[in-house]
C-alpha cells in the first residue's frame, strides 16, 4: 500500500466516524439539517478520497449513498428510521471496502461483495426518484428548495486544470461526469491551446481545458465543490447567469446595516461569490500592492477573475456606500476620510470611490478562518513525542540546577534571569506532555453505536449516559482499554439489564441505563461502566461455579469472592448462548487485558439495583499535583487530590491509630512500612489521605508541600510492588517515589488481619 | 534471554569486544554491544520492599533507570561502594521493548577483543555463581574472565518475580487471584 492509500485510509476512517456521530444525531433529532450536511461531507470526501487513490468499488458505492444523502440533505426525503439504518449499514460497509483496500485485496471476497450488491438495490429502492438520472423532461420536485434557487439556469464555467492534475491522481473526466450529477451539460468546448508541440509535450501532464455550459438548479458553491479536489490547481470561473444576477442584488439590497460593511463580505453573503474566490481575489489584491504600490480594488479584480459579474459588484458597491453614508451621518468616523485617500487612485469600476479599500481590511479574518480549519489537527509520531518529552525533562532537571547555582551565588540579576528560565522550562514541560493525553470522550462516544445496535439485537430498550469524556489519559492506554470496555458494555447489556417486563415488575423505568464514567483517582484514572440491572445473582454464580468445578461445594465465599468468580476464564451463568456474551470467553478477556495494563477491575454490585465494573489503571505517563513529602533522605509524593490535611504526630502515641476530632484515624509509619534507615525526627507529621471513603495517616519526617509531578513509571522490573505507583524526579535531580495509597493501606490491613488469624486459614484454590 | 551457550558461542564471530570489571575481585566480562555507557556511581534511591540485590534508581537524564547490585544478584555480600565503584548502563531486551538498566561494579578495566579461540565452555561448577548465567570463560594473558549471559543474569522477568515474593499474598487484589 503507497503513502497516498495510506493517508486515504486514516482519514476516511474518521470521516466515517464522523458519519456515523451524524447518522445517531441525527436519528436523535431529525429536525436538525446541520447533521446531513456533515454526513454528506464525509461521504463526499471519502468519495472524493477514493476517486484519488483509484479505488472504483468505493467510489461508485459512496456515490451511491451521497444520491440518498443528497435527497435528504434538500428535504426531499425524510431521514426515516429505516433510511438512518440503512445507512448506518452502509457505513459499516464503507469500513470493510476500507479493510479490503487497507489489505491492498485488489478483487473483494464473495460475501462483501454480496453485501454491496444488498446494500445498493437498498439505496436504490430508497432514492427510488432518483435526481441523479432524472432527464430535464422530468424535473425534480422542486417544492423544498430554496426560493431563488429552483429554477434551472444556464451556468458558464470555465475550467483550466493544471499541469500536475493527472501526476497527482485526479482525471478530469471524472469531475465532468460529476457536474453532470448536478445538472445538465449544454454546451463543451475543450481548450487545448496551452498543448505544446509534440516533441515538448510531457505525456504525464495535464494540458486541458474547458468552456462549459451548465443548466442546473444548484448554486455556485455546490458548482465550485465539485472541484474541490482540484481548486488548488486549476484556474475556475463560475459565471452565474443572467437572471441570477437580479437576485444576488436584491439579495445585496436586502442586506442588514452592518456596522462596516465589506464588500466581500457581502457578495459572499449573497452567495455572489465563493469564499476561496474571494480569498483568491484578496490574494492578487495582496500581490499587486506588493509590486506596485496602488492596489486595485478588490470589486475589480473579482470581476476580473470572472468571479462575479460587474453589476453585481456594482450593486454591492452602492449598497455598502449606502450604509457607509447613513453611518457618516450618525458619526462622522475619521476612518472614512482613509478611505477616500486610497480609493481616489483607483477606479476601473464606475463607483462610489469610498468603498472599494475596504476589501484590504478583509483578508485577516477570512484567512484566520480558513487556516484554523486547516492547522485543526497535526500527525506526529508517537516517538518523536517521546523524545521531546525526555529532552524536555532534562531540560528542567538542568534548569533546576542553573536556578540553584544562581541562588548560591546571590546576584540578584542571575536569580532573576534564572526564575523567569526555570518558569519558561516548567510551561514547556506542561505542554509537552499534554500532547500525548488524549480526552477518552472520543472513545466513549463510539459505544453510542454500540448500544444503539446491541439495544435493537437484545429488543431491550437501553441509554447510554456518558460522563467525564474530558478525562485524559495517555494516547497508549486509550488505544488499549477499548475493546474492555467493549466487553463489559456488552456484558452489562446482556447479563445485567433485564427485559423490558422485569423491569416495570420491579418499579424500574423501562428504558434500561448503561452509565461510562471516567475520573482521576489519586493516581490513577478509573473508568466505569455501570447498569441499572438486576445486579449479580451471587447464589446463582456460585452454584455454577460449583457446577463447573471451579470452587469446592463447601466452601463459603463472600460476596465479593464471588464477584470475582465471573473473571475466572471459561466461567458464564447464561442459560443459553447468544451472539453477544455467555459463551464464558469475555470477562477473563477483559480482567487479563486490563491486568497487562498494570491496572485492576472491581465488581461492586447490588441486587436489584445494577452493577458498576471500576476498572483502576494507572498514568503510565501524566502529570498530576503531589504533595511531596520526606523521610530521612527518600522523598514521597503522595497524589494532592488524596489530601485532607497535615496534622503534627503526638509525642506520646504507641498505638497506631489518632484521635481525629472524634474520629479514629489508623496510620502508617512509613519509616516502618518501607524499612528506612535512620532514626525518626522529633517531630514528625501525620498527612491525612482520603480514598474511597477510607481515612488514613501516613507519618513523614518532613513536608515539602505541593510539588507538581511528572510520573514516571517503574517499568517491568518492578511491576509486582504495590504501594508505590510511580517515580518522579525532582528538581534537585533526585528521585522521588509516588505512593498509591489505597494498596498501601490495602496491604497493611491485611497484614494486620494475618497476625491475628490463630492458625493458617486452608488455600482456598 | 533464551540463548543457550551452544547458541550464544555460536554467535561469537572470529573476535568479539567484551567490556571486562572487576567485581568482588573477580574479573567479569560483558558484550560491548548491550553496554550503552559507564556513569559514576552517585545518589541511587533506594526502593523500598524489593530484594536487596535491587539497589534503587537512579536519575539518568531525566529516565528512571533501575541499578542492580551484580554481587548481590550472584549471591555474595552487597558491594560497597567505593571511590572507583561505577554503574554500566545496558540495554536489555525484554519482550518487544528495551529495558535500560544499570549495574553497580566495583571498577570498570577495559575493553578487550577477545578471539573465539581463546573462550572456552563454562564450567560445570566451581565458577561460584549459576552456570546458566555464563557464557563461556575468555582467556586474556593467562587469566580467565567470566563472560556474562548478561539477559539471563538481568532478567527482567525473573527479577521481577523474585521481587514479588515478599509481597505474594493469596487474598491479593481481585485482580490478582485472577490468574
Amino acid at each position: 500500500m503507497d503513502e497516498l492509500t495510506g493517508v486515504f485510509v486514516q482519514e476516511s476512517r474518521e470521516q466515517l466516524a464522523e458519519m456515523e456521530a451524524g447518522l445517531l444525531a441525527l436519528e436523535a433529532n431529525p429536525e436538525e439539517t446541520s447533521d446531513i450536511n456533515a454526513i454528506f461531507r464525509a461521504a463526499h470526501t471519502i468519495k472524493g478520497g477514493a476517486g484519488v487513490v483509484e479505488c472504483s468499488y468505493l467510489e461508485s458505492f459512496t456515490h451511491k449513498v451521497e444520491n440518498l444523502l443528497d435527497q435528504l440533505r434538500d428535504g426531499r426525503l425524510s431521514p426515516s428510521e429505516m433510511r438512518i439504518n440503512l445507512l448506518l449499514d452502509c457505513a459499516d460497509h464503507i469500513g470493510l471496502l476500507l479493510d479490503a483496500l487497507e489489505q491492498g485485496e485488489t478483487t473483494l471476497s464473495t460475501s462483501v461483495i454480496d453485501a454491496d450488491t444488498r446494500l445498493r438495490e437498498r439505496l436504490e429502492q430508497e432514492s427510488a426518484p432518483s435526481v441523479a438520472s432524472a432527464s430535464p423532461a422530468s424535473p425534480p420536485p422542486e417544492a423544498v428548495a430554496p426560493v431563488g434557487e429552483n429554477a434551472p439556469d444556464i451556468w458558464y464555467i470555465s475550467v483550466r486544470f493544471g499541469e500536475d492534475v493527472l501526476r497527482h491522481g485526479m482525471d478530469p473526466i471524472a469531475f465532468l461526469r460529476f457536474l453532470t450529477t448536478l445538472g445538465d451539460i449544454r454546451e463543451l468546448q475543450t481548450l487545448a491551446d496551452t498543448m505544446p508541440p509534440a516533441e515538448q509535450m510531457d505525456p504525464e501532464a495535464c494540458y486541458l481545458g474547458f468552456e462549459i455550459c451548465l443548466e442546473t438548479s444548484a448554486g455556485k458553491p455546490e458548482i465550485e465543490a465539485v472541484f474541490d479536489f482540484v481548486r488548488d490547481e486549476c484556474e475556475l470561473h463560475i459565471l452565474p447567469p443572467h437572471s441570477r444576477s437580479e437576485d444576488y442584488i436584491a439579495l445585496i439590497n436586502a442586506l442588514p446595516d452592518d456596522e462596516r460593511p465589506l464588500l466581500g463580505e457581502m457578495l459572499l453573503r449573497a452567495g455572489a461569490l465563493t469564499e476561496s474566490e474571494l480569498l483568491i481575489g484578496l490574494n492578487s489584491q495582496e500581490l499587486a500592492k506588493a509590486y506596485t504600490d496602488n492596489s486595485p480594488p478588490i470589486g475589480a479584480i473579482l470581476v476580473e477573475h470572472k468571479s462575479v459579474r460587474p453589476e453585481v459588484v456594482e450593486a454591492a458597491i452602492q449598497r455598502q456606500s449606502a450604509i457607509q453614508q447613513a453611518q457618516q451621518q450618525t458619526a462622522p468616523a475619521p476612518r472614512v476620510i482613509e478611505h477616500e485617500e486610497v480609493s481616489a487612485q483607483i477606479e476601473p469600476v464606475a463607483s462610489p470611490p469610498a468603498v472599494v479599500a475596504d476589501g484590504e481590511h478583509h483578508p485577516a479574518p477570512a484567512k484566520a478562518r480558513a487556516a484554523s480549519s486547516e492547522a485543526r489537527m497535526l500527525r506526529v509520531q508517537a516517538e518523536k513525542l517521546d523524545r521531546l518529552i525526555d529532552l524536555v525533562g532534562e531540560l528542567v532537571i538542568a534548569g533546576a540546577s542553573a536556578t540553584e547555582l544562581a541562588r548560591q551565588s546571590g546576584a540578584t540579576q542571575l536569580v532573576e534571569a534564572t526564575s523567569l528560565l526555570s518558569r519558561l522550562v516548567e510551561d514547556i514541560r506542561d505542554s509537552a506532555l499534554q500532547l500525548r493525553m488524549v480526552q477518552i470522550g472520543e472513545t466513549f462516544n463510539r459505544f453510542n453505536r454500540v448500544v444503539r445496535d446491541v439495544s435493537h439485537e437484545l429488543g431491550k430498550d437501553i441509554g447510554l449516559v456518558i460522563r467525564g469524556g474530558e478525562t485524559e489519559l495517555d494516547k497508549s492506554l486509550i488505544e488499549k482499554v477499548g475493546d474492555p470496555l467493549m466487553h463489559l458494555v456488552r456484558n452489562a447489556m446482556d447479563h445485567g439489564i433485564e427485559s423490558q417486563e422485569k423491569r416495570q415488575a420491579a418499579g424500574k423505568p423501562a428504558r434500561g441505563r448503561i452509565e461510562l464514567n471516567a475520573y482521576h483517582d489519586s493516581s490513577s484514572v478509573v473508568i466505569e461502566v455501570s447498569d441499572d440491572g438486576g445486579g449479580l445473582p451471587y447464589d446463582k454464580i456460585l452454584a455454577k461455579a460449583v457446577a463447573q468445578g471451579l470452587v469446592p461445594a463447601n466452601q463459603s465465599l463472600t460476596d465479593e469472592e464471588i464477584a470475582a468468580l465471573i473473571f475466572r476464564p471459561g466461567f458464564s451463568t447464561a442459560d443459553r448462548v447468544s451472539n453477544l456474551s455467555g459463551r464464558g470467553v469475555g470477562l477473563d478477556v477483559v480482567a487479563r487485558n486490563i491486568q497487562a495494563l498494570r491496572g485492576t477491575v472491581e465488581i461492586k454490585s447490588k441486587p436489584g439495583q445494577g452493577s458498576r465494573f471500576v476498572i483502576r489503571l494507572p498514568l503510565t505517563l501524566a502529570i498530576i499535583d503531589g504533595f511531596l513529602t520526606a523521610v530521612g533522605k527518600n522523598y514521597f509524593i503522595v497524589p494532592l487530590d488524596t489530601v485532607v490535611e497535615c496534622i503534627e504526630l503526638p509525642t506520646h502515641c504507641d498505638r497506631e491509630y489518632l484521635n481525629l476530632r472524634g474520629e479514629v484515624l489508623p496510620f502508617l509509619r512509613l519509616r516502618d512500612e518501607f524499612e528506612l534507615e535512620g532514626e525518626p525526627s522529633t517531630r514528625q507529621s501525620v498527612v491525612v489521605v482520603q480514598y474511597a471513603g477510607h481515612k488514613v495517616g501516613l507519618v513523614v519526617d518532613r513536608l515539602h508541600g505541593e510539588f507538581q509531578t511528572v510520573i514516571k513509571p517503574l517499568g517491568p522490573l518492578f511491576r509486582h510492588l504495590r504501594g508505590i505507583g510511580g517515580s518522579t524526579i525532582l528538581g534537585s535531580g533526585e528521585v522521588g517515589l509516588i505512593l498509591d495509597v489505597p494498596l498501601l493501606a490495602r496491604r497493611a490491613s491485611r497484614r494486620e488481619a494475618r497476625s491475628f488469624e490463630p492458625a493458617p486459614r486452608a488455600h482456598k484454590h | 534471554m533464551g540463548q543457550t551457550h551452544q547458541d550464544a558461542a555460536a554467535n561469537l564471530s572470529a573476535t568479539q569486544q567484551f567490556l571486562t570489571f572487576s567485581l568482588s575481585g573477580e574479573m567479569f566480562g560483558v558484550g560491548i554491544l548491550t553496554v550503552k555507557e559507564i556513569i559514576e556511581y552517585g545518589e541511587v534511591t533506594e526502593i523500598p520492599m524489593v530484594p536487596a540485590f535491587i539497589c534503587g534508581v537512579i536519575n539518568l537524564r531525566g529516565a528512571v533507570v533501575p541499578v542492580i547490585d551484580l554481587a548481590a544478584r550472584f549471591g555474595n555480600t552487597p558491594t560497597i561502594p567505593s571511590r572507583r565503584t561505577c554503574i554500566i548502563i545496558l540495554e536489555i531486551r525484554h519482550e518487544d521493548s528495551t529495558q535500560t538498566l544499570g549495574v553497580l561494579v566495583d571498577s570498570v578495566s577495559a575493553v578487550l577483543d577477545i578471539p573465539t579461540s581463546e573462550i572456552e565452555p563454562p564450567p560445570a561448577f566451581g565458577a561460584r555463581i549459576r552456570a546458566d548465567f555464563i557464557v563461556g570463560m575468555g582467556k586474556v594473558d593467562g587469566h580467565f574472565v567470566i563472560l556474562l549471559d548478561i539477559e539471563r543474569v538481568l532478567s527482567v522477568d525473573e527479577i521481577a518475580t523474585l521481587a514479588s515474593l515478599g509481597e505474594s499474598d493469596t487474598s491479593e487484589a481481585v485482580s490478582a487471584s485472577l490468574n
